[in-house]
């Protein structure tokens, strides 16, 4: 199957005057198309910092990430935008839609940065009745629900059908029901559309709907299971 | 879409969005009102000047165009030599001075009866000519802006003078008072500043001014038609009134890039999440810039149009405290500043933008 994201040797190390901290330690990873890899791991064990490296969000200090073939750990912030524009969609943790335009208005300004300036209106409506939006479309994000913003947050990312979806704790925010939606909707998305997805979380139960559990300490990706091989697949949610 | 977003975070900021507006409207209206009042002055000169009704201007050598800074002066017995000329029907010495008590504007001193064989004589609203040395007359324009009345006494270069008429404006100057009483004032007795000649016909003019051109060979000598327009470009060119009003275009325009650039610099770290936003959606530099100063420059139209509604409402208020004031907006200004405004609204948003673009994309999505 065709790898769309490969980490070779991925090493990042923040220095604070003389002080070195390594976030992430010598990770090699490779997703394949359509798989739904979930990343967990205690707080400040690097799974952010890995995102936002394989997201092209920041540049590595040693070692390459490829997006799709294409290497977007290049130095250059053109090129690693120009990646992430066209092969990657984010889902953050504080949903991170632009306040003052509405739900519509988000899902469609990442259309035009996409597709430098063009839209597509009839997809953004599909999208949005796929996500159960439908009714909200003129809604600016502080009128909509914790949920409503994932979804719409999840709506944005997908829209331009990118090659690979980021997820940084999706569920973060949210509340029980709440969280089963929006895993429902990244699961739907992997099984139905066959996105591949990269998803890190807290959350046992959320990690239950990926296809491959990563596990990573200190930088450093500890040990990988894929499904149905970890001990909490009884605790799977029946989604 | 980037149009919504640029027009909604000018709305959802309305009072930042209207002082940023408004601070460029200020130095739109500041430049209109400056110009618009300068012009409307030198135009207005040059018409009541048109309005005296002679065909040729004669002045003397070394004068200057710029009649409140002119200094030259030649004797009125020259009028004698021009009357002599053929075609020449009459000719009125008149003597400018610069006025400055109670405002600033000239006082025409002038030999009533020459100056009626000009202009046909005044039309009087009230009153009539000149009954003796201390006697004014006075247009309506400057006598209805100060309440004045027939008989009232008002004081002009340091000297008390009675109305003794109150005339139609449009000859020449607001005040006049008689030619000897400005002589003996000045200091200069038999002379004047200019000469005012009317011909028997128009077609007399060329061949008088050619005459006069090989008498009074120094002597500047210019139809009527050719003089307003010659004043009129003079005034404007004048060095000092050149030199203010393009200080106070530029400090205008540096007022409105500060206001920019400060309004952009504040909007641009209130909005740092967002821009980490669109940097995680794949938007390249040139986009946020872009977006940045497309924003500054839609504050600065608005601005502009602002800037429209304060010249106008500032004419209208000058024209009702000082009705002498004429404010006369030259088309051309409009563009002129409607580009001002616009150049010093993307200018002062040209390093906000930049550095919106180059913000880290991490550190700005965590910016709270």
């Amino acid at each position: 199957m065709k790898t769309i994201l490969e980490s070779i040797a991925l090493t990042k190390i923040f220095k604070t005057g003389k002080i070195e901290v390594t976030a992430v330690r010598d990770v090699s990873l490779k997703v394949p198309e359509g798989e739904f890899i979930a990343i967990m791991g205690p707080s400040g064990c690097g799974k952010s910092t890995l995102l936002h490296l394989l997201g092209g969000l920041a540049t590595p200090t040693s070692g390459r990430v490829l997006v799709d073939g294409e290497e977007i750990s290049s130095g250059k912030d053109a090129v690693r935008t120009d990646i992430r524009r066209r092969k990657i969609g984010f889902v953050f943790q504080r949903f991170n839609l632009l306040p003052t335009l509405s739900a519509q208005g988000n899902l469609e300004i990442a259309q035009e940065i996409h597709r430098n300036g063009s839209r597509d209106r009839q997809h953004v409506d599909e999208i949005l009745n796929l996500l159960g939006l439908e009714k909200k479309t003129h809604h600016k994000p502080s009128e909509l629900s914790g949920g409503e913003q994932q979804r719409l947050a999840i709506a944005r990312a997908v829209i331009n059908r990118p090659a690979i979806l980021l997820a940084d704790e999706p569920t973060g925010n949210l509340d029980t029901r709440n969280s089963m939606v929006v895993l429902k909707m990244i699961q739907e998305l992997n099984r139905a559309l066959s996105q591949t997805i990269l998803m890190i979380t807290h959350n046992p139960e959320a990690a239950g709907i990926a296809n491959r559990l990563i596990e990573m300490r200190d930088g450093r990706i500890v040990s990988q299971q894929q499904e149905g091989e970890w001990n909490a697949a009884e605790d799977r949610m029946s989604l | 879409m980037s149009s919504q977003l640029i027009l909604s975070n000018v709305v959802s900021r309305p009072m930042r969005s209207l002082a940023t507006a408004l601070a460029v409207g200020v130095e739109v209206a500041l430049i209109l009102l400056l110009v618009g009042l300068s012009t409307g002055m030198i135009r207005e000169n040059s018409k009541r000047m048109s309005g005296v009704g002679a065909d040729i201007v004669l002045q003397p050598p070394n004068s200057s165009l710029v009649l409140a800074a002119s200094t030259g002066a030649m004797s009125v017995k020259i009028a004698d030599l021009v009357s002599g000329i053929e075609g020449v029907k009459a000719v009125a010495p008149v003597y400018l001075q610069l006025n400055t008590s109670g405002g600033l504007g000239l006082v025409w001193g002038i030999d009533q009866e020459s100056f009626n064989g000009i202009t046909q004589g005044f039309v009087y609203r009230e009153g009539r000519g000149f009954q003796g040395p201390d006697d004014v007359i006075v247009d309506d324009i400057y006598a209805d802006a100060r309440e004045l009345r027939l008989g009232e006494e008002i004081t002009l270069m340091n000297r008390s003078f009675r109305i003794a008429g109150i005339v139609e404006h449009g000859k020449g100057s607001r005040l006049f008072i008689p030619l000897g009483t400005m002589q003996r004032l000045v200091g200069t007795p038999g002379q004047a500043t200019m000469m005012m000649i009317k011909c028997h016909d128009k077609s007399d003019i060329p061949g008088v001014k050619a005459e006069l051109e090989g008498r009074l060979k120094s002597y500047p000598i210019f139809d009527m038609s050719s003089f307003a327009a010659h004043l009129e470009e003079a005034n404007r060119d004048f060095g000092p009134i050149k030199f203010f009003t393009r200080t106070v275009v530029f400090i205008a325009t540096l007022i409105g890039f500060f206001i920019i650039f400060l309004s952009m610099y504040t909007a641009i770290t209130e909005r740092t999440h967002e821009i980490g936003i669109l940097k995680s959606l794949g938007a390249p530099q040139g986009y946020i810039s872009l977006l940045f100063l497309k924003e500054a420059l839609v504050l600065g139209g608005l601005g502009f149009v602002l800037g429209l509604g304060l010249t106008f409402g500032g004419r209208f208020f000058f024209q009702l405290l000082m009705p002498t004031l004429q404010h006369q907006l030259p088309p051309e200004w409009l563009l002129y500043t409607g580009i001002l405004a616009l150049f010093s609204a993307s200018l002062g948003a040209l390093y906000p933008a930049l550095r919106a673009a180059r913000q880290d994309p991490i550190e700005a999505l965590a910016y709270e």
